[in-house]
């Protein structure tokens, strides 16, 4: 994990009881997981009464420095000894590193699923609507009498926020095709479900944080 | 059904009599070839000539046999509307055997043609799908996170068209169940109900 001077430097500040106290180390730590973690969350986050002692330009420069620390742990899912060995380097003491790390640990499904929800993707299918006629006849041709299906599957392009929709017909033939094809997909997926389990299980036994839900991944 | 013919399309084809029927019968096999693959005016200017007639003659002669038989295709007239439609003309026995038999060999064909027409919306061709598992990605390291991609082939206006897609695991369970019930539909009573009243009022009335 490599991180600039900028950020190192906003650590080592951090770190400083005389720049921040306990109460303000803990205020402008919880401010940076709200700052990542809230939607909500705006520049307010840093308006505490607590922190108008500091000057703005090192509380804006800390609280820069803690997300992008945060960012990147999360990232690389850093476990408990690495975050505490790298809080020591920066000169922390023993109860600011256990408390970022408790708070960590508190965020941590959250910032997963936040950093893992961003991502170049391919068009995603959300849902799928049909509609079935029975053709009678067009301009061009009388006594049709065949049903056709209408399949419209709704699509979600998380890249550029649009929700294109994938019109076609077919015929009932078609569909059986079209429905075969998913259901193989589907059985192959269940079996193979429980290689991901182990996998992931795998993963877990790896890790000396406290694991929490799986599921919540799929 | 009887067909309606125009006065100017009688005009046409009363051509045909005045050739004998390998002519009429190369008309009809140049007719159904423009239908699959349009209009070639080189041809009515080499039968013209081997004819000494005016190329616009055989073109008329052509044109209207295809107008002919696109237009009984269509609404799939019976042989004996069909004969009774050609009757008017005043054909020979034979000439009117001959485009009867031009009829019922190519009107299948040619109702495929005509339902191209349609207004058209893609079809489905296949589907090709993958599994996949995303193990990681710039922002987020050691996942496992399984998906299915699915490639979509569909024809539009004899055009193919490809869509590649995801989705996960439980969205395609989804999506089977939905088009299984889209399947079953067709063989619920309604939809029984529905296509047999169509066929009798098929058969009591011709406009149908």
């Amino acid at each position: 994990m490599e991180l600039s001077e900028y950020v190192q430097k906003g650590f080592q500040m951090l770190a400083d009881p005389g720049s921040f106290d306990s109460n303000a180390f803990t205020l402008l730590l919880r401010a940076a997981f709200q700052s990542l973690l809230d939607a909500q969350a705006d520049e307010a986050v840093l308006d505490h009464p607590d922190l108008k002692h500091i000057d703005p330009v090192v509380l804006k420069h800390c609280h820069a420095a803690a997300a992008t620390y945060i960012l990147e742990a999360g990232k690389h899912r850093v476990d408990k000894s690495t975050l505490s060995s790298y809080l020591e380097d920066c000169k922390f003491d023993r109860e600011r590193i256990d408390l970022f790390c408790t708070e960590y640990q508190n965020n941590k499904n959250s910032l997963e699923i936040l950093l893992g929800s961003i991502s170049r993707s391919l068009p995603h299918i959300t849902d799928v609507s049909w509609r079935l006629e029975y053709q009678i006849k067009t301009n061009q041709l009388h006594k049709m009498y065949r049903p056709a299906y209408l399949v419209t599957l709704n699509v979600e392009n998380t890249d550029s926020g649009s929700y294109p929709e994938i019109s076609f017909s077919c015929n009932m033939e078609q569909l059986q095709d079209l429905v075969g094809k998913l259901k193989d997909a589907e059985e192959n997926q269940e079996r193979h479900r429980g290689l991901w389990e182990l996998a992931v299980l795998a993963r877990a036994r790896r890790r000396t944080l406290p694991f929490e839900s799986v599921t919540h991944r799929f | 059904m009887l067909l309606d013919l125009s006065e100017e399309h009688k005009e046409h084809l009363a051509f045909l009599p005045q050739v004998d029927s390998a002519v009429v019968a190369e008309f009809g096999r140049i007719a159904v070839e423009f239908l699959r693959r349009g209009s070639n005016p080189k041809v009515y200017e080499g039968a013209a000539r081997k004819l000494s007639v005016s190329s616009d003659t055989v073109q008329h002669g052509v044109e209207g046999l295809i107008y002919l038989l696109t237009e009984s295709s269509k609404l799939m007239i019976s042989e004996l509307d069909f004969q009774d439609s050609v009757f008017v003309l005043g054909f020979s026995e034979e000439l009117n055997k001959l485009l009867l038999q031009l009829y019922l060999d190519n009107r299948k064909e040619i109702r495929t043609i005509l339902s191209e027409l349609a207004p058209d919306l893609p079809s489905y061709h296949n589907l090709e799908w993958r599994l996949d598992v995303q193990l990681a990605s710039r922002s987020l390291r050691q996942q496992i996170k399984p998906a299915v991609t699915i490639k979509l082939h569909l024809n539009q206006n004899g055009d193919h068209n490809t869509k590649v897609l995801q989705t996960d695991p439980a969205t395609l369970l989804h999506l089977v169940q939905q088009l299984e019930q889209a399947l079953e539909e067709m063989k619920t009573n309604h939809c029984r109900r529905v296509v047999r009243n169509i066929k009798i009022l098929k058969s009591s009335f011709s406009w149908c």
